[in-house]
């Protein structure tokens, strides 16, 4: 029997970051990856993250998977692909499968990192061809270059259902509509805004009825719903689509815990069964230990960390490391992952109505119902100041862990201070230089560069763009506004790339003076 | 305090089986189980064998009395399609010891009355052409057949509940209790009850709720395994078994197949307190059946699982009346064979249960027999 | 924890949606799968042995919280009284020949 010091089953986020503290730490570790591919979800992620330095901030999903790849590999981790485990048995022994046989393995310790798989709803017409989980559209796309449709429905208004719905719209589908059963938009409002703001319409308090179709999708009636989630007769609306995506949340895929004989937890707090786990991670099993989404729902960011302590932590069990040293280095995870489950959006808000932000502004409550911010709600946000001449206009309006629109201002116009969660504030006495870092830096895309008088009667306004092909300057096309609306005619200006930017491209804009402070997309005509 | 006719500790197909034909004749029955599933020991984990052949001359009787006179009817009795096929069955071998080994068991059935008889390679390949070309004699029983386990345990259960008997289950019995001689009362984790007669069907759980009274089974418990496939094309009918016992099973009516067999080290394995499965057992049984139906070899395993076998000092269960303690039947330690008996034995257990006399003679099987080797 | 199956849940009426398919794999309906509550399949496990939902290819990863939610409504408890089906290998389905062979250790 082959025996590692340490098995890790997942080669997504918390499973590498766990093999990089155990391998750093010299314990021997192998991961293995049902796919052929590592990164688990991270490659199919084309966004930037959001958070801090610390939880790789603005860095694209892809290039934290390759980051993390790079870090396994020079930890010496071996990391296995096309390797299913088939279980695990009593003693830590990991059988898997790979290539025509199977080939069993013990592990002084296990960390399984399996994830979670998308939940599905029932509706009339669910098992057609076309109805498809968010994250199955966002494998297609992004690691297979294959568009899933046409004309797409999404299905689910949190952050996998709106950054899926953005993705597709980069693939070149055309989403028709964002709908979700919950009355307010659920994932991040900067998420929702830069759908809102291409045109897309969001439906809340709706829910599909049923898909039309006898061998494929061709077209979805959703209907509004009441309070108790019952379709209100006569709100019925169609649309013609051959793709319906579903993005209702994500189970934890945790059977092999289950299967090692780990207490589970059913009360459905992690998003599905879940492992008792202690702060590092640790299952009842001695020497098992769970982390990332399959125990307990929640992001890579958070993933990568709870995986860094595990790793610290069964380094500890296994004598690869002093638990003095251990412990400190732990307690510096657990604050990086306090900061990270703080704001409004934190597990312990989850299913709370926020009236107001840390600061005691209400929040936009047009957001929430439409997905924009409306246009007598935007100033009273502390990243929305007017001055003369060129300036940051900072619509980040929700209290969420992220801030590198801070130090990518080198001119100090931005403060957020060293509480994470704040709101961006423009620090009203520092000019400006038209770099457009910050717009590029936000991952939200919530950040604009505004001079609300050039002159003529015109403004510019400076957008964050990440659609091909990009305009062009001299291009002519309607400026719309933050619901998508065409609000003006708009003339490209100007049309900034640069390495620095990673990919968001920044278009400016010239539009009617009055069109400051409203025009916040361009659309070619 | 609930009181019934009938106690039934154990909801087992043995302990469902008894229940619904109890009910049948009027008496009112409740059945106590610790498990919160129903019929979630060897009940829906064996591999689903109806047979005759292969077993002790001293169950032989029932198995061939339910074959003959209630599984064909089965379905159509409790309302649900339990599956049962009359196809046969064939035990393979391949060499000289096979044949002996099949041999010796064709003849004792014989001797009993079963019709079963050997026969060579080329018929067993016109029963079942998918059969490795190397197998040269089988003993034929083409009056075994198969049925699906978990179905016939919850159709039994379904029935009887129909009929107004009360289930409890995930609620432990922890002790029987005598009043003036006789057995009166039933004591779990959450109440008490009295009954005329208690029955106890729990398998090897059996053994602590009987020592409460003063009786014991002697018998063991080996964990086994089984495996079922993705769904196939419909290949065969047969339920098949192997002179070395390699592996047994058959195609289900949904196109799956249920098979059963064994590492060798069924008896010193580690349990770990539940019902594990261990890492070199699956191998094992697909090497065991490709072997024999070296066609199998792309379909694709969906689950495994394991269950505990109470097997008897003796190899035959205990089904009695205990003498000395009036009041109180007994039903354990099947030993592996439990399924394709476990109709009659419910009808046996009904009869006990009304102080009826016995449709078939239970004297080889009571609780009693067991004496000293020397 | 303890379970009477005498717990009277009225009738089984016809309800929007019975012909759904919940089941992907085996093909099972909400209607079927109400029913067998009502006929006393109280548990996850005996509805997945009663009417096979959750014993494919998928082995419940897709329905298996959708079953509970209808077991749940039809028993009037809150899901999470649903005890989740165990977990067995395969985690993923494995060709027979597969599993058979055996490499010694885990050197490829």
């Amino acid at each position: 029997m082959k025996r590692y010091d340490l098995i890790i089953i997942g080669a997504g986020p918390s499973g590498l970051s766990a093999a990089i503290e155990a391998g750093k730490r010299g314990m021997s570790v192998i991961v293995f990856d049902e796919n052929e591919r590592p990164g688990g979800q991270l490659f199919k992620q084309i966004h930037k993250f959001f958070g801090s330095k610390e939880h790789k901030a603005k860095i694209r999903g892809f290039v934290i998977g390759q980051q993390l790849l790079d870090e396994a590999s020079k930890a010496g981790v071996e990391v296995k692909l096309s390797a299913t485990v088939v279980g695990i048995y009593p003693d830590r022994e990991v059988v898997v499968k790979i290539g025509d046989g199977v080939e069993h393995y013990k592990g002084d310790a296990i960390i399984v990192a399996t994830g979670a798989a998308e939940n599905m709803v029932t509706f009339d017409g669910w098992t057609l061809p076309g109805v498809i989980g968010a994250g199955a559209a966002q494998t297609m796309m992004n690691l297979h270059g294959v568009k899933p449709g046409k004309r797409v429905l999404m299905l689910g208004s949190g952050n996998v259902g709106l950054v899926v719905s953005f993705q597709l719209m980069q693939a070149g589908c055309e989403v028709v509509a964002l709908v979700d059963a919950a009355p307010r938009v659920g994932g991040y409002g900067v998420h929702a805004a830069k759908v809102a703001r291409t045109g897309v319409p969001f439906y809340l308090s709706h829910t599909i009825v049923k898909a039309e179709g006898t061998n494929h999708v061709t077209g979805v009636t959703i209907a509004e719903v009441d309070s108790h989630f019952q379709f209100i007769p006569g709100t019925e609306k169609h649309f013609d689509v051959d793709t319906i995506c579903l993005a209702v949340g994500l189970s934890p895929m945790s059977q092999l815990l289950k299967m090692a004989g780990c207490q589970m937890d059913n009360s459905g707090k992690g998003g599905g069964q879940i492992p008792v786990v202690d702060e590092s991670g640790a299952t009842s099993v001695p020497g098992i230990y769970a982390v990332g989404d399959v125990a307990g729902i929640e992001e890579a960011s958070s993933a990568m960390i709870e995986g860094r302590m595990a790793g610290i932590k069964a380094a500890e069990y296994l004598g690869f490391e002093e638990v003095k040293t251990g412990d400190e280095e732990f307690e510096k995870e657990v604050s990086a992952l306090d900061e990270l489950r703080q704001g409004m959006f934190a597990p312990s808000n989850r299913g709370k109505k926020i009236e107001k932000t840390e600061e005691g502004i209400p929040i936009s409550e047009n957001l929430l119902k439409h997905g924009f911010v409306a246009d007598d709600e935007i100033e009273r946000f502390p990243g929305v100041t007017h001055k003369v001449g060129i300036h940051p206009v900072m619509e980040c309006t929700q209290n969420i862990p992220c801030n590198p629109c801070q130090d990518a201002c080198s001119k100090h116009c931005i403060h957020i201070g060293s509480h994470i969660t704040a709101l961006p504030a423009v620090e009203e006495d520092r000019d400006c230089v038209n770099c457009g870092m910050c717009v590029a830096s936000c991952s939200g895309q919530a950040i604009f560069l505004v001079d609300e008088d050039t002159g003529n009667g015109h403004a510019e306004v400076t957008i964050p763009y990440e659609f091909l092909p990009l305009p062009k300057e001299g291009d002519t096309g309607k400026g719309l506004s933050r619901s998508g609306q065409p609000i003006c005619d708009a003339k490209v200006v100007r049309v900034r790339t640069s390495k620095a930017f990673d990919h968001t491209a920044l278009v400016t804009i010239e539009v009617p003076q009055d069109m400051a402070m409203k025009a916040r997309f361009y659309k070619a005509v | 305090m609930k009181t019934a006719d009938v106690i039934i500790c154990g909801a087992g197909i043995i302990g469902c089986a008894a229940a619904y034909y109890t009910a049948k004749k009027g008496k009112s029955v409740i059945v106590i189980d610790a498990d919160e599933i129903i019929g979630n020991g060897g009940s829906s984990r064996n591999g689903g064998g109806v047979r005759q052949s292969g077993r002790d001359p001293r169950e032989l009787p029932l198995a061939m009395y339910g074959v003959k006179n209630i599984w064909p009817h089965l379905s159509e009795e409790l309302g649900v399609d339990v599956e049962y096929h009359q196809d046969g069955n064939l035990r393979l071998g391949r060499n000289d010891r096979h044949q002996k080994i099949l041999e010796g068991l064709t003849e004792r059935a014989v001797a009993v009355g079963l019709d079963v008889k050997m026969i060579d390679g080329d018929e067993v390949r016109s029963i079942n052409p998918w059969l490795a070309e190397d197998v040269t004699c089988a003993s034929w029983c083409p009056t075994d057949g198969h049925a699906n386990p978990l179905k016939a345990t919850l159709a039994f259960f379904k029935a009887a509940r129909r009929l107004g008997v009360t289930f409890y289950s995930g609620e432990k019995v922890l002790s029987l209790k005598k009043e003036k001689g006789v057995l009166r009362y039933v004591v779990t984790d959450h109440d008490t009850y009295s009954a005329e007669k208690v029955i106890v069907a729990c398998g090897y759980e059996s053994r602590a709720i009987l020592q409460t009274v003063g009786i014991d089974v002697p018998m063991t418990k080996d964990l086994i395994e089984c495996l079922v496939t993705e769904a196939e094309p419909p290949m065969f009918s047969q339920m098949l078994g192997t002179a070395d016992a390699d592996f047994y099973g058959h195609q289900t009516n949904h196109g799956s197949f249920v098979f059963g067999g064994a590492s060798g080290y069924e008896a010193q394995n580690l349990d770990f307190g539940c019902m594990t499965t261990h890492s070199a057992t699956a191998p094992a049984i697909c090497r065991g059946i490709l072997k024999w139906i070296p066609r199998l070899r792309e379909a694709k395993i969906v689950r495994t699982w394991s269950g505990y076998e109470d097997v008897c000092a003796d190899g035959v269960p205990v089904i009695d009346a205990i003498d000395e303690v009036p009041g109180l039947i007994v039903a354990c330690a099947f030993t592996g064979h439990g399924f394709g008996i476990s109709p009659v034995v419910g009808q046996l257990l009904s009869q006990l249960a009304c102080d009826e006399e016995t449709m078939l003679d239970l004297s080889e099987l009571r609780y009693d027999r067991f004496k000293a080797c020397v | 924890m303890r379970i009477d199956r005498s717990k009277d849940l009225g009738p089984c009426l016809p309800k929007e949606g019975d012909d759904r398919i919940i089941c992907r794999c085996e093909e099972v309906t909400q209607g079927e799968i109400r029913q067998a509550v009502h006929d006393g399949m109280f548990t996850l496990a005996e509805v997945r042995r009663y009417l096979r939902c959750g014993m494919g290819l998928c082995q419940g990863q897709t329905c298996g919280k959708l079953v509970a939610r209808i077991m749940a409504q039809e028993l009037g408890v809150p899901v999470s009284e649903i005890a989740p089906a165990s977990s067995r290998s395969p985690m993923r389905p494995i060709e027979m020949a597969t599993w058979a062979e055996e490499k010694e250790g885990g050197e490829v």
